[in-house]
């Protein structure tokens, strides 16, 4: 297929094009999108598009939380008298996320796999996502802990996305990718540009392991000697695009009110797995972290029959907020070398 | 008319029959008491206190015996350390310091009591509804511009070659020789990150390095690698294994507080201590912390690396003093608006309680799964709770390594809080802490010194 000229004027539409377009859908809908919060980048609800980050900014926490937000409330349980009345509480409103990164639609399409495609599906998970857009942005560069390269993932992906922009020298260029993005695509009167897929980016690729060959190193000293320094701290789960674990609660609002919620949890925290009597089948911080491996590479991916792609998106995101510096490409590269 | 929810806390052996002698005498109290009858005042932990507010009290009144006269002898001094640093907490978060008042009633002053809830229900009266609990969803604001750096120290010159040779030789030694089977240290990934290294052979201690940014409190992992069960347990030669550990001025200090806690014994651990100018932040400047520095030279060590330096008597101003002295001056709506801005990024990865050295219960309190102080939600509310938990936790002990602001992965200014908590110890004990073997003035009983106003 040859490539179209990309450059070309009639394609690409301007920055003030784009940005007249996201205000006039902030006006009618919420608009979430990559913003600064007190110096932090998060997705988070902007008025217009002077508010939106524009740049090579990753936002500090990835786009699940649109989708599975860390607290959320299922239900609400009233009693009066003998009766007991339950409410459940789904998520309303339309959403439109712009700058979505290619590794973040990634994330979200794993946890489709988990929250949709298994039954039953999640209803909250389920309203979230036909309720939202995702307007992807493809990366010009890759950043310093960026690796989606090694796994399975490209800075320019659009699969996933509702509509992919591509930034050209000059501008944007706009693809649709599902059916919400041709109708977006239409009702903004903007040409189509279909890349076709580009091809396959190898910078800076590494070598992992083959799934098949993660069960050899389960009993590897080798985790607990990286796990020395992890401070069994939760910020690699809770920042990551893919970790999916939640702990639910009932807990009293008022005399006779009840709510239901579910709240992020992660396997890193000391009382993952701990059962009745108090056994705790992970209780070494090692073996909590060899589970947070095991589940992005081998259990995950299982689970839900990706054969061969890690439920890693290569976000880097982990790598940038440990506390104590593990690193997970360094942990894929050696046991590579291991292996 | 507004009319106040309180909550009082009456110490049963004195206030709450107070309560009664005014009953009994026909004295008017205010109808706007709940009364919870607690067996002393140094009972009423600043957890249950801060429950109530998040609740939704006005106004909370803890009552409790004279001092001197406390059935228990010094529960009552307990109340009177703890309460007026809660108070300067709580008003830092936001809260109206009026809102919360200790005072002392006997069994016989019936007229006291009546007295002393009368006043203080006039005066939540007049301060109107509190606005503690936040209710509902907030949009995300700018919090206001306290936090941009406006000045920043440079970076003084430091030899790093000098002091990682010294550190390697001594790793070198103590392992070969035996003395201490592991040492923790500071390495440099491959990434070109520092990170801690544990190192446990002397053909090891090459990755060892010391440089601008060993900013890693590594006195915490010593509790982590030094358990009960192994703190018995002898090397070949049938002496104990110790651990070595390469320490900043900072960090000797957290030392010196887990020693007093007896969350360790001193001949269990080698401490390679490091003077230090200074740790870098982002950027390539002085850390704040690092700023307002007063030590520079370990407070305790067994081998010293680099040239001891005198202390500094007085405390530099840090920029982190100058955003405290702002939020001070700012009204409690304001306070309480940065700081709801500052919690509403939280995620509750508990990084900070992580990776603070001092944070060492087995199970925190803010995580118990029959936590009765705070929810599991990860909602501004709980997430408030456990902040100002956490630093209340930290007062008195809290050496200021800023550990916790370092892991927060959503950039919030943790340690604002335990740095106003430390100049108000400072203020009220004198007391610094980490600077010698003696544990926070709030966990320890008052020898009598205390006197009424």
């Amino acid at each position: 297929m040859s490539q179209p000229d990309l450059n070309a004027k009639s394609r690409l539409i301007s920055q003030a094009e784009l940005d007249k377009w996201l205000d006039g859908l902030a006006r009618t809908q919420t608009l979430i999108a990559p913003r600064n919060v007190s110096g932090v980048v998060l997705y988070r609800p902007v008025a217009g598009s002077d508010e939106i980050v524009k740049g090579v900014n990753r936002p500090a926490m990835s786009v699940k939380e649109v989708f599975f937000p860390p607290t959320e409330r299922l239900l609400t349980i009233r009693k009066t008298g003998t009766e007991i009345h339950i409410n459940e509480t789904l998520p309303e409103g339309q959403a439109v996320v712009f700058g979505v990164l290619p590794c973040d639609a990634r994330g979200v399409r794993l946890l489709d796999a988990l929250f949709l495609d298994t039954t039953p599906a999640d209803p909250y998970y389920a309203r979230r996502r036909a309720n939202t857009t995702l307007i992807g942005l493809a990366c010009k560069e890759m950043g310093p802990t960026c690796f989606c390269t090694s796994v399975g993932g490209a800075p320019d992906d659009p699969t996933g996305m509702d509509m992919m922009l591509y930034p050209a020298e000059y501008g944007y260029m706009a693809e649709a990718i599902s059916d919400k993005g041709h109708s977006l695509l239409a009702e903004a009167g903007w040409p189509e540009t279909v890349l076709g897929g580009t091809a396959p980016d190898s910078t800076g690729r590494f070598p992992t392991l083959e799934k098949s060959q993660w069960p050899g190193h389960f009993n590897d000293d080798y985790w607990m000697k990286i796990s020395e320094r992890c401070l069994s701290c939760r910020a690699c789960a809770y920042v990551c695009p893919t970790c999916r674990c939640f702990a639910v609660r009932d807990e009293m609002l008022g005399p006779g009110e009840f709510e239901r919620i579910r709240c992020w949890d992660s396997c890193a925290g000391e009382n993952y797995r701990r059962v009745a009597g108090g056994h705790r089948p992970r209780a070494e911080k090692g073996e909590r972290l060899r589970n947070r491996f095991y589940c992005k590479f081998f259990y995950f991916p299982g689970q839900i029959g990706l054969s061969d792609t890690s439920a890693c998106t290569g976000c880097g995101r982990c790598i940038e907020v440990c506390p104590a510096g593990v690193d997970i490409t360094e942990v894929l590269q050696d046991l590579e070398r291991l292996a | 008319m507004f009319e106040p929810k309180i909550v009082a806390f009456l110490c049963s052996w004195c206030s709450y029959t107070g309560a009664d002698t005014a009953g009994i005498a026909r004295l008017k109290s205010p109808a706007n008491l709940r009364a919870i009858r607690v067996p002393c005042s140094g009972r009423v932990s600043p957890e249950l206190i801060m429950r109530t507010f998040d609740q939704g009290a006005d106004g909370v009144l803890v009552l409790g015996c004279h001092i001197g006269e406390c059935h228990y002898d010094t529960g009552n001094h307990r109340a009177a350390k703890r309460l007026p640093v809660l108070q300067a907490l709580l008003s830092f978060g936001g809260l109206e310091p009026e809102r919360l008042r200790l005072d002392w009633v006997s069994a016989s002053e019936g007229e006291r009591f009546a007295r002393i809830t009368t006043e203080f229900t006039a005066m939540v009266r007049e301060l109107g509804p509190v606005h503690w609990r936040w209710e509902g969803k907030r949009r995300q604001e700018e919090s206001r511009d306290l936090l941009i750096s406006s000045k920043t120290i440079p970076l003084p010159e430091m030899d790093f070659t000098l002091r990682t040779e010294s550190i390697r030789a001594k790793a070198r030694e103590l392992l070969a020789s035996g003395q201490v089977g592991c040492v923790i240290g500071y390495e440099t990934s491959q990434r070109g990150r520092t990170r801690p290294v544990f190192i446990y052979s002397p053909e090891e201690v090459g990755h060892l390095v010391w440089n601008a940014d060993c900013t890693h409190n590594l006195s915490g992992y010593l509790v982590d690698k030094l358990p009960a069960n192994q703190r018995e347990r002898s090397n070949e030669n049938g002496s104990h294994l110790r651990i070595g550990v390469v320490v900043k001025p900072c960090d000797s200090r957290t030392i010196n507080v887990l020693l007093a806690e007896n969350q360790l014994s001193r001949e269990q651990i080698h401490i390679i201590g490091v003077t230090c100018e200074g740790m870098r932040k982002e950027g390539g400047n002085l850390q704040e912390r690092c700023v307002s520095c007063q030590e520079r030279t370990p407070v305790v060590y067994d081998t010293l690396v680099g040239e001891p330096v005198h202390p500094v008597d007085q405390r530099p101003f840090s920029q982190s003093d100058e955003i405290i002295a702002e939020l001070n001056k700012a009204t409690p709506a304001e306070r309480l608006e940065f700081w709801l801005s500052q919690f509403d990024r939280c995620i509750r990865c508990y990084a900070c309680r992580q990776a603070c050295p001092l944070c060492n219960c087995p199970t925190c309190l803010y995580e118990r799964d029959d936590s009765t102080y705070v929810g599991m939600g990860i909602g501004l509310n709980e997430k408030r709770t456990y902040h100002l938990g956490r630093a209340y936790h930290l007062a008195g002990r809290c050496v200021g390594c800023n550990e916790c602001e370092r892991a927060c992965p959503m950039d919030i200014p943790i340690s604002l809080l335990n740095q106003r908590l430390a100049v108000e110890i400072e203020k009220t004990f004198g007391y610094r802490s980490g600077l010698a073997v003696v544990p926070s003035p709030i966990v320890t009983i008052l020898s009598g010194e205390y006197k009424e106003d």
